[in-house]
């Protein structure tokens, strides 16, 4: 007894890109609870001052900072230099005024979304930015380490680090943006999802599946 | 030969030069310590810390003991501009005159507004004799920031009325040294607060060559004292940090040494002042203490004679000795994720303002979203 497919499928995004994401996702969640703690010390103190609780938490906001870092680089890397187009190709609509209309009626429920690659450019432009914000907060994240252990990597990263303390005007401007940039992370996180979830219902495709799987399912 | 050994002779060099000149005054540092009923073991003791503080080998404490007996060779000018006077009273007024301010007396002070006896057109002239006859080789230090705004009228100093602008660019043109004493000098302090009206700068703003800043309001006498120390015995600069202050000073964050370090990294925090973590010295951070972003050497230092520094004495440090402190710090009692944008009704004017923002972009997205809305039967 044979079924015939009723869906043709399409693989939108590598196993790169999800690996990439999901540990990012990871890293983001871990680095806003472990954050908000350093920011402010919302546990109770143990019995005994042998747990090092600011320690340790300190140690996995270190940790997963190093994986973020590690992972805005990469995914800087596979943008420009992936096998797959498919996100370069968004390029062409970022640059096309009709794109960025068709785009935007899209979203106020007024037509299809047509699109040369996998993102529209509002969305292209929002990740981009996102990126951006990610290497910013890497950075003064990286600053803010150097500061936390003088050996190793944090002494190798000192006199940049110094250099960029000195450029924001001290360690407390340093500080601040990191706060502030933590908060842009959470409103993109609560938009982020709310979109890939309403386009998928929206335009009848499969957005947070592919995410997933890597594919798209469209009806025969 | 090695980096000490040549410092050391450096050093050497520049003690038996200093030691052709005239001193200022025929009291010698001896004297004056004898005066006091400081012993000669103390002042070793003294020097040995110096040395010490300075990040030098033990050697060089005989070259700290002999530098800090020529100091009255080497002229010094101190200029006050917009300032309170803080700094130099932090110097100065101690019960009992221990060997930091007594440096200070035997150091050739050609010019100081708050200590000389002279006024008026006399103490002009004073300025601009000892400008003239040391010129070239006077080590300037300033207090204060220095306005700029209405080029500078905002602040005039003495009887020809020149203002602070003008007179600092002037005595740095002589200068072999320039040392912003405090952090007003240094970054601009609380006249360069928002919204800073005079547009008052640290000096190194307002002239083009290299500035010791020494952040602090005050800055500890020891890094007054180990600064002119350091410039007496070997006539350069120390080395310098992001901000042009020592290393050997600032190269370490307060919370780097702190004291109750150790509660910090255990999660022990005071909830408020007075409650039983502040009774068991708990760490200060959830109190606003900036000790994380300053760089400085108070909890080695400490102040008035190695006696206290803010922390031991239970409030978090303020990061005073920073740029830009009184606009970066605040809320000096509450950490700064925790600060609010502005005042306390500003800030609800600002979150006010995107909250009804938010919604009036809203409410026009779905008036012109219903107009391109396809009918519902569709």
């Amino acid at each position: 007894m044979s079924h015939s497919a009723t869906h043709t499928r399409t693989l939108i995004f590598s196993p790169a890109i999800r690996i990439f994401h999901w540990f990012r996702a990871l890293s983001i969640l871990i680095l806003v609870i472990t954050g908000f703690y350093i920011s402010w010390p919302f546990l109770v103190a143990p019995e005994s001052n042998d747990v090092q609780v600011q320690s340790y938490i300190r140690f996995a906001h270190l940790v997963f900072g190093f994986l973020l870092t590690a992972v805005t680089l990469v995914r800087f890397y596979l943008f420009f230099f992936g096998k797959s187009d498919i996100e370069r190709r968004s390029i062409q609509d970022v640059l096309s005024v009709k794109s960025w209309l068709v785009q935007l009626r899209s979203y106020l429920w007024s037509g299809h979304l047509h699109k040369a690659g996998v993102y529209g450019p509002l969305q292209f432009v929002t990740y981009a930015a996102i990126s951006f914000a990610a290497l910013f907060i890497c950075i003064t994240g990286l600053v803010l380490y150097a500061n936390v252990y003088h050996l190793g990597m944090g002494g190798m990263m000192w006199e940049p680090a110094a250099w960029i303390t000195a450029q924001m005007g001290g360690l407390a401007e340093v500080r601040i943006w990191h706060h502030y940039l933590t908060w842009v992370f959470i409103i993109f996180t609560v938009i982020h999802v709310y979109m890939a979830v309403w386009s998928g219902i929206r335009f009848k495709h499969n957005s947070v599946d592919s995410i997933v799987s890597g594919y798209d399912y469209h009806k025969k | 030969m090695d980096t000490h050994a040549a410092l050391y002779q450096q050093g050497k060099a520049r003690l038996d030069m200093l030691r052709q000149l005239k001193a200022r005054t025929p009291h010698s540092l001896e004297n004056k310590m004898m005066e006091n009923e400081i012993t000669r073991r103390d002042f070793m003791k003294w020097s040995a810390s110096v040395t010490a503080m300075l990040a030098l080998p033990l050697p060089f404490s005989s070259l700290v003991a002999e530098a800090a007996e020529l100091a009255d060779r080497v002229p010094l000018i101190w200029l006050h501009m917009a300032e309170c006077t803080g700094c130099s009273e932090s110097l100065i007024r101690t019960d009992t005159p221990n060997l930091d301010s007594l440096i200070f007396d035997h150091v050739s002070l050609e010019y100081h507004e708050t200590l000389m006896a002279a006024s008026g057109w006399q103490a002009e002239e004073n300025l601009e004799h000892a400008m003239e006859a040391y010129k070239g080789r006077y080590l300037l230090a300033v207090e204060g920031a220095i306005p700029t705004a209405n080029n500078g009228s905002f602040l005039t100093v003495g009887c020809k009325g020149h203002t602070g602008l003008e007179i600092i660019k002037h005595a740095a043109e002589g200068a072999a040294a320039i040392i912003s004493v405090g952090t007003c000098a240094a970054f601009g302090g609380v006249q360069a607060a928002h919204p800073n009206p005079t547009e008052a700068k640290g000096v190194h703003e307002v002239i083009d060559k290299t500035v010791i800043n020494l952040g602090g309001c005050p800055p500890s006498e020891k890094n007054i004292v180990g600064t002119l120390m350091y410039y007496i015995m070997f006539g350069k600069l120390p080395a310098l940090d992001m901000f042009n202050r020592p290393k050997w000073a600032y190269g370490a964050r307060v919370h780097d040494n702190c004291e109750r370090r150790g509660r910090f990294d255990a999660g022990e925090f005071v909830e408020e002042f007075g409650d039983q973590g502040a009774k068991d010295g708990y760490c200060l951070y959830k109190l606003g203490c900036k000790g994380p972003y300053s760089y400085n050497n108070c909890p080695t230092e400490r102040f008035n004679h190695h006696t206290s520094w803010p922390v031991l004495a239970g409030h978090g440090c303020i990061g005073c000795s920073e740029p830009n402190f009184w606009d970066d710090m605040a809320d000096f009692e509450k950490p700064l994720g925790r600060q609010l944008l502005h005042g306390v009704d500003a800030t609800a004017d600002t979150v006010g303002a995107v909250i009804l923002g938010a919604t009036a972009v809203g409410i026009g997205a779905h008036a012109v979203a219903s107009i391109f809305a396809k009918p519902l039967e569709e």
